[in-house]
């Protein structure tokens, strides 16, 4: 196959990754309130750990430089916020509640910096192809 | 291949003729534009033909790929569209290729003998 657009592979599995992220982090945020996860107890924040790989291209142009991947969705290892709020099912003796270890603005922060990783992979995609393009009109008038 | 692969033998051709040797200047011709004809005809139509498929392989990449999103598969949407861009770009080199091989073509038919 020609590579008509040169390390896109890098940049797409980029795409892929940050799409992930950006999953992830629309979860933590989806269940900041949530005081039952799957184990029965309060949620836990999930982080991308990425990773990076060789590329093990098929030709031999692009075998030298490496992709990346989500390696695993870990959980956040913060302990669970109390609050008191006697009110509530799942309150304990004294009317404490463990609620998930999510802090909403840093989510948001997570989520502005996703979102333009995600940005700045795209204009590499435009800039490949501007680049192919001028190539193109070499000797043109 | 080089597109302009006959030129080097049509002027070698034409030198003799412009600084004429005695006696030989009539018999170069002849001798060097049939070796070099076939050869690149076959060539070059190959890489051509080639060139096409690879084209059209792209073009049908890019279409599975939009087909399988709108078909709710778990196709990243950028994948989609990169591969679209792949396609475009590649058939835009294709039109290039035809549009100097199509001048070169008129050059060599404007040409006064």
């Amino acid at each position: 196959m020609i590579q008509i657009l040169s390390g896109i592979q890098n940049t797409s599995a980029s795409l892929d990754a940050e799409r992930t992220r950006l999953d992830v982090i629309s979860q933590n945020i989806a269940n900041a309130h949530t005081t039952h996860d799957v184990d029965g107890k309060p949620y836990q924040r999930r982080v991308v750990v990425f990773e990076n790989e060789l590329n093990n291209a098929m030709n031999g142009d692009t075998a030298g430089l490496s992709t990346m991947h989500v390696a695993k969705i870990a959980r956040d290892s913060r302990p669970p916020t109390k609050v008191y709020d006697p009110g509530n099912p799942e309150a304990d003796a004294k009317g404490m509640v463990s609620m998930p270890n999510i802090n909403i603005h840093e989510e948001m922060a997570d989520l502005i910096s996703a979102s333009r990783t995600f940005e700045a992979n795209l204009a590499v995609v435009k800039n490949a192809r501007s680049m192919a393009m001028q190539t193109l009109a070499i000797g043109r008038h | 291949m080089s597109p302009l692969s006959g030129i080097p033998a049509y002027s070698s051709g034409m030198m003799p003729r412009i600084a004429p040797l005695p006696g030989n200047d009539v018999a170069e011709l002849p001798s060097q534009l049939p070796s070099a004809a076939p050869a690149a005809g076959s060539d070059f139509s190959s890489m051509l033909g080639k060139m096409v498929s690879e084209v059209n392989a792209k073009q049908m990449d890019a279409s599975q790929s939009v087909n399988a999103l709108q078909s709710g598969q778990n196709v990243p949407l950028h994948q989609a569209v990169i591969s679209m861009e792949e396609a475009s770009v590649s058939f835009q080199l294709m039109v290039e290729v035809r549009n100097r091989l199509m001048d070169s073509y008129q050059e060599i038919m404007r040409m006064q003998i």
